[in-house]
């Protein structure tokens, strides 16, 4: 995918705590932040960012919901009428034989059917290269990052500003 | 506010609860078969489920103690006050224990001389299965849990007025709590078997613990939240926030889990090895309790797994308080039908004395009320045993604050965060 090359002012913070005021501050100003970079997962930060819930979930369940059908109606078709065989005097159809493929199967679809929609929505397949921002990011660093691709001298000055007032320890521009 | 204070009115509904329990255990001895069997098995039931409510709020106290847990420290309180219902507990059982060397009930089959002298099986149990044995497993299995329930609050509670940040009373606490959970398991086994197992007296499981602590935890976690949620509305425990109830939501969730996995292990594996003796307890159940067998799994699977699944539905009172009331209903069901159709069998083969084997087995079939369904004389019952423990609970909670000022994880529970 190509895409347009971005500019990007961004602060770091050495402390999460800081790093949550400063976003609490932005949404004041009505600053748009791109995004944040922590890391670790910061408490209260999805909250602050206003970010929606994550529909992954639903998507489990939608998956694993299709693992139970699967797992239940296949064995039921191969013992009632492809293959069927008497298991130690248990009747052609044994519900309870088939509860523990069953499970396990549901488990397996929702785990692989998450795995593979996270990393289609976020994007990722193999080969792909993310930039980044800056390396210390996912060590010690906590960032906040700004679009300032279109952005005149005014908002480039108003951000640093922000970024000043609000303790970051480093701010810089990268084009990625 | 933090001081708890029960109030007139709420004292007079527990002792209105109180008294239907007294009336409908009279009108049920009254109507009931010679054998009392009905009043029995009611009182054994509810004995069982509350006093094993109270047993279970000790050890996930001494549980959440041990793992340094923080949480849950706000709110410890209530299962402090839970855990001191032991001592009720075991006066309620004192009436059975009785009653058993009275020979004025038969819910156990082993506990019949007659019997045991021409059934084998009874007679390979009996250095287990005996007056004895079930008497002094009682008094000195629960007299050690009660030593425990009220070491563990004496310290709480001396922890408030004098402890300091040398935290002098919690490390004790914590020993005492780790030294509970080795022995609170093991015993609470035993005590299952002779109380509730052993009204199956041919049968056994070695799940059978497991299970019933499971449902017991279950319960003692549904009726935590409902009491949670009835002390905030009446304004205590403003720090109990919906990041508290969320966790015990994931308790209630994952426990109802785990107590299916039990019913299924338990199930799955007599079913797949098929030996009479042991399919006898399900063949019962599904043939003549078809209501309360499949029942069983709709409330305390289905419904607690397919609510309380998304996040948001444990984080809500309605969802919560609804699907609390409803397992706290079903695990009570669950024992009703634990105990029931055992103590059914052995009244019909005691009343069958002298007539032929055959003769005990045909009385089953019929529907009878209160055994193959609870009628309204069982659920005034529970509502009777409901009202003594919330009495004696709430009059426990009067004597301290609701806040463990010098606990060293109140900070921590204060702001809690999922």
């Amino acid at each position: 995918m190509a895409k347009a090359n971005k500019e990007v002012l961004y602060g770091l913070y050495d402390d999460e705590e800081v790093l949550l005021e400063a976003v609490h501050k932005a949404q004041e100003e009505h600053l748009e932040i791109m995004d944040v970079f922590t890391p670790f997962p910061v408490h209260g930060l999805d909250h602050a960012l206003h970010l929606s819930e994550s529909r992954l979930h639903i998507a489990g369940f939608i998956f694993g919901a299709i693992g139970t059908l699967t797992a239940f109606l296949f064995m039921t078709w191969v013992f009632t009428r492809d293959w069927p065989i008497i298991f130690g005097g248990k009747p052609y159809f044994s519900a309870p034989a088939f509860i523990p493929i069953t499970f396990e199967l549901t488990v397996l679809f929702s785990a692989i059917g998450m795995v593979v929609s996270f990393y289609t929505v976020c994007g990722m397949s193999p080969g792909t290269v993310n930039p980044t921002l800056d390396d210390r990011i996912t060590d010690n660093k906590f960032c906040i990052a700004f679009d300032t691709t279109n952005a005149d001298a005014t908002i480039s000055d108003q951000l640093r500003a922000f970024f000043s007032s609000t303790g970051a320890s480093e701010v810089n521009v990268k084009t990625i | 506010m933090n001081q708890f204070k029960f109030a007139a009115s709420h004292k007079a509904v527990t002792y209105g609860m109180m008294g239907l329990g007294v009336l409908c255990l009279l009108i049920t001895f009254l109507i009931d078969d010679e054998l009392h069997t009905r009043f029995w098995s009611n009182y054994l039931h509810n004995t069982v489920f509350f006093t094993g409510v109270a047993f279970i709020s000790l050890f996930i106290m001494s549980a959440f103690i041990t793992a340094w847990a923080g949480w849950y420290v706000t709110m410890k309180r209530v299962w402090e006050a839970y855990a001191l219902f032991l001592i009720p507990g075991l006066a309620l059982m004192l009436v059975l224990i009785i009653g058993l060397w009275g020979g004025f009930h038969h819910l156990y089959h082993w506990a019949d001389a007659e019997a045991v002298a021409t059934d084998k099986i009874l007679q390979h149990k009996s250095a287990f299965l005996n007056k004895g044995w079930y008497t002094f497993g009682t008094l000195i299995i629960m007299g050690v849990w009660i030593f425990f329930a009220m070491k563990l609050r004496q310290l709480s509670l001396d922890e408030d007025q004098y402890g300091t940040t040398e935290y002098k009373y919690h490390h004790k606490m914590r020993i005492w709590a780790a030294a509970f959970l080795p022995l609170g398991g093991f015993t609470s086994a035993a005590l299952v078997w002779q109380w509730v197992m052993s009204v199956d007296a041919h049968w056994y499981s070695t799940l059978y613990a497991w299970y019933t602590g499971a449902s017991w935890f279950v319960s003692a976690m549904a009726l935590t939240i409902l009491t949670v949620i009835f002390l905030k509305f009446m304004g205590y425990l403003e720090a109990i926030t919906e990041e508290h109830l969320h966790d015990m939501g994931k308790y209630l969730f994952a426990f109802s889990i785990f107590w299916t996995y039990l019913w299924f292990s338990q199930y799955m594996l007599i079913w797949y090895a098929n030996v009479g003796e042991e399919t006898v307890y399900f063949q019962t159940r599904q043939r003549e309790y078809p209501v309360l067998f499949y029942g069983n799994l709709i409330i305390n699977f289905l419904v607690p797994f397919f609510v309380l699944m998304r996040n948001d539905t444990k984080r809500k009172y309605g969802t919560l308080v609804f699907v609390s009331a409803v397992v706290l209903i079903g695990h009570w069901l669950d024992f009703f039908q634990m105990i029931k159709p055992g103590v059914l069998h052995t009244a019909h083969e005691v009343m069958a004395h002298g007539h032929d084997h055959a003769h005990g087995e045909e009385a089953h079939h019929a529907f009878m009320m209160g055994f193959h369904f609870p009628g309204l004389l069982e659920i005034g019952t529970m509502i009777g045993f409901l009202g003594l423990f919330i009495y004696f609970v709430f009059s426990r909670l009067e004597k301290a604050s609701f806040e463990p000022k010098n606990d060293p994880y109140l900070a921590e529970s204060l702001q809690h965060h999922v």
